[in-house]
């Protein structure tokens, strides 16, 4: 292992902000609600719709309820961070630009692998899909790379680049650590001081106590909600609604109560909702 | 001689589509180059993950000189009375740059012409180049591309530079909003900067040292070698073979290799475990029986070691993972996996997935009279066969492809049947089209019958396959059916047992849609193992989908299928088919009315040939069959010489067609020759043959 400096969580975070704000992004903050991935935040989500140029980077919290594991498993969480970075139009150099960012947090590409491994992302819930790749380093899957090609269902007028950084995966090899739990968030607090009981709690939540009935009532109000906020041409906070709708759907799959073609509906379902926001959102 | 470069650069590629890429650019290439008459020497094929090209040398700066001959204008109308050439000659020598000098008269089949040899000026390479190119380029087809920019020109990944390089001059066309120029792009791992070439041959070792190879045989073989010498160094057998090795070479564009190790506990897991997870992790390579692995990355030799730790701990993870799951599933047993099987919905109003394994172990039914086959066996493996679903390793997603294999596991740890274990395990098989078939006979039943309940379940639910719309593999299921069928020998017919299966569906699908279905499926089938199609077409007239006895069938017509004899009783049943096509009701042949020699002797002949054949059906022996229906063509052929069947007396006519209709039936027997189609003639033609 070469002398690379042990730098703390938040330093990372500090880093990757500091380099993007360089590149010309905006940084901006999460989202105030729980979503599963950066993508569902306004400032992707809409933003990337239409032709104005935007170029934006935030951390995200994202909920995975079937991933948690009761904190056992030293890789395996139902609630981590991503770096989520957006840049529309594209820039040509991107995947230098992308490289060069990880060499700045200290990864010498003469001293690594670093592997694009085809991996076409595409999100059902928000009828968005696009071309691109998994990134590896040293066989340690640490970003999505993604040309979205169409977003609520429609085509997009300029393509827009999404890396997506894990970044307790990236800080698990800079701090050589083999659990997410010892990662050290500064100098005396690790990730798993702040998470370990949040990871158990939300754990037996997910999958022992949550009400399944209850979720698909919720499921169906919220639904009615967005609906109705759609129909006043509300969209923003309808869009709230289609993102709790997203997250209820994650939570009653993580009971694996539903079947395979009930499930395929209730995406479909959400889709509905996050399309006629993206059409409404263009129609603006 | 000159030299010509043409190397397109994108983001990396998925290495499915580089090959198939990069040879459709080269072969496009050099039709150009034989179409436009340039001469060159040698023409190399080049790809990594990141490029595709092709150098070629020794071409010539310009196209092969041609004259070609020109037609002018009828000979009468050159020169008007003066003598003076016509505005039309005038015109013709205008357009071709002639002068009079050049002309001549040529007689044609329509007259007098006049005609010129014309020289074609020799176009400049480049110029040919310049305009072709960027039309090949636009012209390479992908399964999936994207757009990346506002030129919204379609590949499967951002194309990033172009290198068009004739001799020392860049060729300049534009394409995906790039001009063709002399700079290509390094290995990132070794540097960002372009590297400027003066001319095309400096390509290879100029890429060469900013970490490329860019010729992929000399990769492959560089891979291969570093995996072998790396190999002996750990003392072992490195598994992997050509495919991979294309795999990994399709990843990257410069070879280097590390290895590292695993916990020897891991190798307690069965090897599929073992392999899935190595093989999900890319380019890593087990060394056999070991707990090492060999690992051909795409960098530096400075970053071995970072290579080798970062792999180890990410495999190790997995490897974790997989461990936790397997011996979870162990303590859990099979017996509660299959429990759980009694709530997952399979599809929708289609029952839980046991409901389905109970529809299976109904369906066996039908296999009873096979010799060999262990009934107890089968009924204990269909009951398990779908458990190992709600295995905690399956119902990850790297490893749902060990279904049934994750079963055969836990079956052994249960204490089952090594037999019924391995139906579990054969169950699956065929997995894909080429895949292996199951070995065992309880396996392959079992394999038959999951897969008519797939296939009747798709169309139930209304996912019958249309176009290339088939998201059960629902044609694929109904193909592995036939080929287990025929690879065991088992000499039954699918139709009845598909048909009852669909009581244990309580549906009352229709039966057609079935047959049609299946009809495709069997022909295909045949007409892959080289039987042509009007023969598959003959013998499945009366085989109900039994592929086995199709197939022997197809083989007795095939012996004489060449035979002069063979075709002009193909030439009869064709004409018989005819007169019978429009009765309703032949009748029985009443050997009282028989009036000329002809009708009695071809009904003894019959009824001999009759005889014959019936215990030669039992036993299959459709040469022989097929031997004595051919005896019978002199028969045939002379009482439709000497007998009128049309006749005027309705009741001799009445008679003379149930005895035609007899023969004929005795040749249905065996096959419809009458779909046979003769060289020189359509199927359609059966339709005009009238008598």
């Amino acid at each position: 292992m070469s002398a690379r400096k042990i730098i703390t969580f938040e330093n990372l975070i500090f880093n990757l902000k500091k380099y993007w704000q360089k590149k010309g992004c905006l940084i901006f903050e999460p989202y105030n609600s729980e979503v599963g991935a950066g993508t569902f935040n306004p400032a992707t989500f809409l933003r990337i719709l239409g032709k104005e140029p935007w170029n934006v980077a935030y951390v995200e919290t994202c909920r995975r309820p079937r991933d948690g594991r009761y904190a056992e498993n030293p890789n395996r969480v139902q609630q981590y961070y991503q770096f989520q970075v957006i840049m529309k139009p594209t820039p040509d150099n991107i995947q230098r630009i992308y490289l060069e960012s990880l060499e700045s947090l200290g990864f010498k590409l003469k001293e690594h692998e670093v592997r694009f491994v085809e991996d076409d992302w595409e999100s059902p819930t928000l009828g968005a899909w696009g071309i691109g790749w998994e990134v590896w380093l040293d066989g340690l899957e640490i970003t999505q790379f993604t040309y979205f090609q169409q977003a609520g269902s429609i085509d997009l007028e300029v393509i827009p680049v999404e890396i997506t950084y894990g970044l307790e995966r990236i800080c698990m090899n800079i701090q050589s650590v083999s659990s997410i739990f010892d990662l050290k968030w500064n100098e005396e607090i690790t990730w798993g001081d702040i998470y370990r009981e949040n990871e158990q709690q939300f754990s037996q939540y997910n999958f022992e106590e949550s009400d399944p009935e209850r979720l698909l009532l919720l499921f169906k109000e919220f639904e009615i909600e967005a609906q109705n906020l759609f129909k006043k041409g509300l969209i923003l906070p309808g869009y709230d609604y289609a993102i709790k709708c997203s997250h209820i759907f994650n939570l009653i799959e993580a009971r694996g109560v539903i079947s395979v073609s009930e499930r395929a509906k209730m995406i479909a379902r959400v889709r509905a909702l996050t399309s006629e926001v993206a059409r409404l959102y263009l129609k603006k | 001689m000159i030299d010509f470069l043409l190397e397109i650069g994108f983001e990396d590629f998925p290495p499915s589509y580089l090959n198939k890429a990069a040879s459709d650019l080269t072969e496009r290439v050099e039709v150009l180059f034989k179409k436009e008459r340039i001469f060159y020497r040698t023409m190399r094929k080049i790809y990594t993950s990141r490029r595709i090209g092709v150098l070629i040398l020794g071409v010539a700066r310009k196209q092969k000189a041609q004259n070609v001959e020109v037609q002018g204008p009828p000979k009468k109308f050159t020169y008007d009375e003066n003598g003076k050439p016509t505005a039309m000659l005038e015109g013709f020598l205008n357009a071709h740059n002639l002068k009079l000098s050049d002309i001549k008269i040529v007689r044609t089949q329509k007259g007098e012409y006049v005609s010129a040899i014309k020289a074609i000026p020799a176009k400049d390479t480049d110029d040919i180049l310049y305009y072709e190119i960027p039309k090949i380029i636009a012209s390479l087809e992908f399964p999936k591309t994207m757009v990346w920019n506002q030129e919204k020109i379609r590949f499967p990944r951002p194309i990033r530079w172009i290198v068009g390089l004739l001799d020392r001059k860049p060729l300049r066309f534009k394409y995906a909003g790039l001009e063709a120029e002399r700079y290509s792009m390094p290995n990132f791992h070794f540097s960002f900067e372009p590297i400027r070439m003066e001319k095309p041959r400096e390509y290879i070792n100029f890429l060469r040292h900013g970490g490329v190879v860019v010729d992929p045989n000399e990769r492959r073989k560089i891979i291969k070698n570093r995996i072998n010498e790396r190999a002996k160094l750990l003392k072992g057998e490195p598994a992997y073979d050509e495919n991979i090795l294309e795999e990994i070479n399709c990843a990257i564009e410069y070879p280097d290799v590390a290895s590292g190790e695993f916990e020897p506990e891991f190798l307690k897991l069965p090897e599929e475990i073992l392999k899935t997870t190595l093989k999900a992790l890319g380019n890593l390579v087990w060394v056999k029986g070991t707990n090492k692995f060999i690992c051909i990355f795409n960098g530096r030799r400075k970053a071995e070691d970072n290579v080798a730790q970062g792999y180890a701990r990410v495999l190790k993870a997995r490897l974790q993972d997989a461990f936790f799951y397997y011996q979870n599933d162990l303590k859990q047993g099979i017996a509660k996996m299959q429990e759980a099987t009694k709530e997952m919905v399979w599809l929708e109003d289609l029952g839980t997935i046991y409901d389905k394994s109970i529809r299976l172990i109904k369906a066996l039914k039908n296999f009873e009279g096979l010799t060999d086959l262990n009934m107890d066996v089968l009924k204990r493996a269909a009951e398990l066969c779908k458990a190992d679903l709600f295995s905690n390793m399956v119902r990850e997603k790297e490893f749902t492809s060990l279904q049934g294999i994750m079963g055969y596991y836990y079956a052994r740890s249960a204490g089952e049947d090594e037999k019924v274990a391995i139906a579990i395990k054969e169950h699956y098989l065929p997995a894909f089209s080429g895949d292996k078939l199951p070995r065992s006979k309880e396996g392959a039943v079992l394999s038959i019958v999951d897969k008519i309940d797939n296939f009747l379940g798709a169309f139930i639910a209304g996912q019958r396959p249309t176009g290339s719309y088939d998201p059960f593999g629902v044609r694929r299921n109904a193909y592995a059916i036939f080929n287990i069928f025929d690879a065991h020998n088992f000499d039954i017919e699918l139709l009845p047992i598909v048909v009852n299966y669909l009581k244990l569906y309580k549906n009352d699908l229709d039966k057609n849609l079935i047959i049609e279905f299946l009809t495709e499926r069997i022909e295909r089938y045949l007409e892959d193992l080289g039987y042509r199609y009007d023969e598959v077409d003959a013998v499945l007239y009366n085989t109900n989908f039994n592929v086995y006895d199709a197939r022997l069938r197809c083989d007795g017509l095939r012996g004489f299928r060449d035979k002069q004899e063979f075709l002009q009783l193909v030439i009869g049943q064709k004409r018989v088919h005819n007169i019978l096509k429009n009765i309703k009701d032949p009748g029985q042949v009443d050997t009282t009315l028989f009036e000329k020699p002809a009708e009695k002797n071809l009904y003894q002949r019959g009824k001999e040939v009759e005889e014959k054949m019936a215990p030669l059906f039992p036993e299959k022996k459709y040469l022989e069959i097929m031997k004595l229906l051919l005896s019978l063509r002199k028969d045939i052929d002379k009482f439709f010489d000497e007998v009128l069947v049309m006749c005027e007396d309705k009741n001799l006519q009445k008679n003379r067609l149930a005895l035609v209709n007899y023969v004929h039936q005795l040749f249905l027997k065996f096959a419809d020759l009458s779909r046979i189609v003769i060289e020189g003639e359509k199927d359609k033609n059966n339709e005009k043959q009238k008598t």
